[in-house]
């Protein structure tokens, strides 16, 4: 089954291409195409390396001025997503390494409340949030791969091809991570939940 | 959604709580703002002269002959050290190096070195930031 975003992916590859070309020729406005098409992928992927809007679109603006900068040395060897994405984790990797987002050690991250003690939707909403936040707080090293694991919509091969890494070196990583994940959140595991669908009417669309 | 991960093989795999939330997350809209302000720093990207890169031809004759001259005194002081090993030690590095030269002309071959090393770097400067050059 193809994602909605690989779809995404084949549909503007040629809008891409065209944009590229257009660009290298010296046409500066071509590249709004470009970050209209590719602008809520890429805050949406930097919002999950550090959970704070504001720093998400500055960070996705820093990623596409590098694109700018860098776009002649896209070899097309990849798609144009595919390359966007690995120059985009480079550089919110460096920027949170150069300001590490504010997070705490995975152990001090809230336990979800128990729904009976407060209204049942805003505790799960609660208890979704801490599972959010602890992905912050796992090691930089397993962090990353669940980060793009989510974002990629479950895809290995698009997490190793963003992180430049063999399919086996993210598969072990991730799956340290989640193990990390499923120990802090003991009561998650094993709870077998339906991977809901975009949600009618949700802000899904952006990837779609 | 799709997985490339085996829920046979790999109990890692098996869809729980937790992938449900973390897979089920609802996307940011990017600010009203934020493709014109993308545009606008691009713009000013594109405005802005490219940086001037290191003129490496240019500079490669001084560099030789930088080199030339570390190594030329890199190997007198090795003669000299050779001819004659008493008179050198890591304590007493100032006579070395005044070995080296001739004991009777020191002074004069310090000041000149001095001046060399100075016209080296002057005429390089100039050479390197497309002056009117004298190499």
């Amino acid at each position: 089954m193809r994602t909605a975003a690989g779809m995404r992916a084949t549909m503007s590859a040629g809008e891409d291409l065209a944009d590229v070309e257009r660009v290298l020729a010296g046409d500066v406005q071509a590249f709004e195409g470009i970050v209209r098409r590719w602008q809520g992928p890429m805050v949406n992927m930097a919002w999950r390396y550090c959970r704070d809007r504001s720093r998400a679109e500055e960070m996705a603006q820093e990623a596409f001025v590098r694109a700018w900068r860098g776009l002649a040395g896209w070899r097309r060897e990849s798609s144009f997503s595919t390359w966007l994405f690995a120059l985009a984790a480079n550089v919110f990797r460096s920027e949170l390494h150069r300001f590490p987002a504010v997070n705490v050690p995975l152990e001090d991250v809230a336990e979800p409340a128990e729904p009976a003690m407060q209204h049942e939707g805003l505790a799960r909403q609660q208890g979704e949030d801490s599972v959010r936040r602890a992905v912050l707080a796992l090691p930089y090293r397993y962090r990353e791969p669940v980060v793009l694991f989510y974002f990629h919509e479950m895809d290995v091969a698009a997490v190793a091809s963003t992180m430049g890494l063999p399919d086996g070196t993210v598969k072990a990583r991730l799956a340290r991570g989640r193990d990390l994940l499923r120990k802090r959140f003991p009561h998650l595991k094993g709870k077998s939940t339906p991977l809901p669908g975009p949600a009618p009417g949700s802000k899904k669309e952006v990837l779609q | 959604m799709k997985t490339n991960l085996n829920p046979e093989t790999d109990h890692h795999a098996s869809r729980d709580a937790i992938d449900a939330i973390l897979a089920s997350e609802e996307d940011l809209i990017p600010s009203s703002g934020f493709l014109a302000a993308m545009m606008e720093r691009v713009r000013e990207e594109a405005a802005t002269p490219k940086p001037i890169p290191f003129p490496w031809l240019r500079a490669l004759p001084g560099i030789v002959l930088i080199a030339a001259a570390f190594g030329w005194l890199g190997f007198e002081l090795v003669h000299a050290v050779e001819a004659n090993p008493q008179e050198f030690s890591v304590m007493r590095w100032h006579v070395t190096v005044a070995a080296a030269t001739r004991p009777d002309l020191g002074p004069i071959v310090w000041v000149a070195l001095a001046l060399g090393v100075a016209m080296i770097s002057w005429l390089l400067s100039r050479r390197i930031a497309g002056g009117s050059g004298l190499l």
